[in-house]
């Protein structure tokens, strides 16, 4: 397997919100803060750089939602590389705790 | 209704930019909400009845739509932005609501993202300037004088202040506990201010500072070889004007203390404006040549 980067948390939660289906960054927001039992917040600047990144390397992609009452809102997507790149850093994260384990 | 406007012309440097949100969440406390923030003056209007915090971010932004989208969608309206990058939002305070709530980087790296983008902005403008006053401490030696002196220390400082800045904000932590950013910003102004009305003072009681004491305009209806002479008291682009009319080719040529000829044209009509002439500091001589009459004027400042 490539070696890759270990993604920051609010990286890792924006891709694994993601990895069911397109949502919105609030939902995204909503969705990480859930999960993680409060925890973890993803504020709209830190939003908005992380989206932005992802974009550029080509991890998510941006969809206009055709949902009834929810029409031309933003939506964001994985992309292949982007699921590649959600299963590796889980394939990480892992291996680390099975390493804790062991120890 | 009247409505209650005031103008703060508080300046802040950009890596102290959370003191202006303290601010600013007071004077919203107080009653005056932020209209339109600016580098030099902010806008504010009076309304008691509401509270907001706010946040500023920087950077150049790819997709106005969408950033101004995202922070909407976590209730934080978008007010403006300024010409060099700062944006500002506001959101309606709810004391009910965890403080985390009026935070927009709530990771280390989004906050460091955005603080070092500000601060290679301001390193390489710190640099860019360091070299500029690298070329004028040079010139400085080939010329001293004090409009070089002060125009340098001003780029000194300038470039001291950017690289300052740049380092504090990419590095916020290292510097904690400052003070006296506002005496710093107010020196750096008085610093500029001062330099330029010194220049511009030199430049008005001693105009020869600047520019060469020149033959302002020449005017010689002799038929023989003519000559005037100048002096460049300051190394500079100098610009020749000339007007030259005469039955048969004539020459005019500016000639240097040492002999050499740093100008020439022979034609027997010819008219130039703002030719530009690279003239060190030195003596120098117009001369002109003709077989006949001949009409000329020549003016170099």
């Amino acid at each position: 397997m490539k070696r890759i980067e270990p993604l920051s948390e609010s990286y890792y939660y924006i891709l694994l919100c993601l990895a069911r289906g397109a949502n919105h960054g609030y939902g995204i927001m909503q969705m990480t803060e859930k999960l993680s039992g409060g925890d973890v917040k993803i504020g709209s600047g830190t939003m908005y750089g992380a989206t932005n990144n992802m974009m550029k390397k080509g991890w998510i992609h941006e969809i206009m939602s055709d949902e009834p009452g929810l029409e031309r809102r933003r939506l964001y997507q994985l992309t292949d590389s982007g699921r590649e790149v959600l299963r590796g850093e889980i394939a990480r994260l892992r291996r680390m705790l099975e390493n804790a384990e062991e120890v | 209704m009247s409505e209650k406007y005031k103008t703060s012309f508080r300046v802040y440097s950009a890596w102290n930019y959370q003191k202006e949100v303290e601010d600013l969440n007071r004077a919203s406390e107080q009653g005056w909400q932020l209209k339109k923030g600016g580098c030099f003056h902010s806008r504010f209007v009076k309304n008691p009845d509401i509270r907001y915090r706010y946040q500023l971010d920087y950077g150049k932004i790819d997709n106005m739509g969408r950033y101004i989208e995202t922070f909407r969608e976590q209730g934080w309206e978008y007010i403006n932005s300024t010409f060099n990058g700062w944006h500002y939002f506001r959101k309606l305070y709810d004391p009910s609501l965890p403080e985390e709530d009026y935070e927009i980087f709530t990771d280390r790296e989004s906050l460091k993202e955005m603080n070092t983008r500000w601060a290679r902005i301001a390193l390489a403008m710190g640099g860019v300037l360091g070299a500029f006053s690298l070329m004028f401490l040079v010139k400085l030696f080939r010329t001293p004088d004090l409009p070089t002196l002060i125009q340098l220390v001003v780029l000194l400082v300038e470039s001291a202040i950017l690289i300052r800045g740049g380092l504090i904000m990419r590095n916020p932590e290292s510097s904690r506990n400052r003070r006296g950013d506002g005496a710093l910003i107010a020196a750096f102004l008085a610093v500029v201010l001062l330099g330029l009305t010194a220049s511009i003072t030199l430049r008005e009681l001693r105009p020869d500072f600047y520019t060469s004491q020149s033959a302002s305009s020449v005017d010689v209806p002799v038929i023989d070889n003519r000559w005037a002479d100048f002096k460049v008291r300051y190394p500079d682009n100098y610009y020749l004007d000339l007007d030259m009319e005469a039955d048969a080719p004539m020459t005019f040529a500016i000639v240097n203390d040492k002999g050499e000829t740093v100008f020439e044209k022979t034609e027997s009509d010819f008219h130039g404006e703002d030719i530009r002439l690279r003239l060190p500091r030195g003596n120098y001589q117009f001369s002109m040549s003709c077989e006949t009459g001949y009409d000329l004027k020549c003016s170099i400042d």
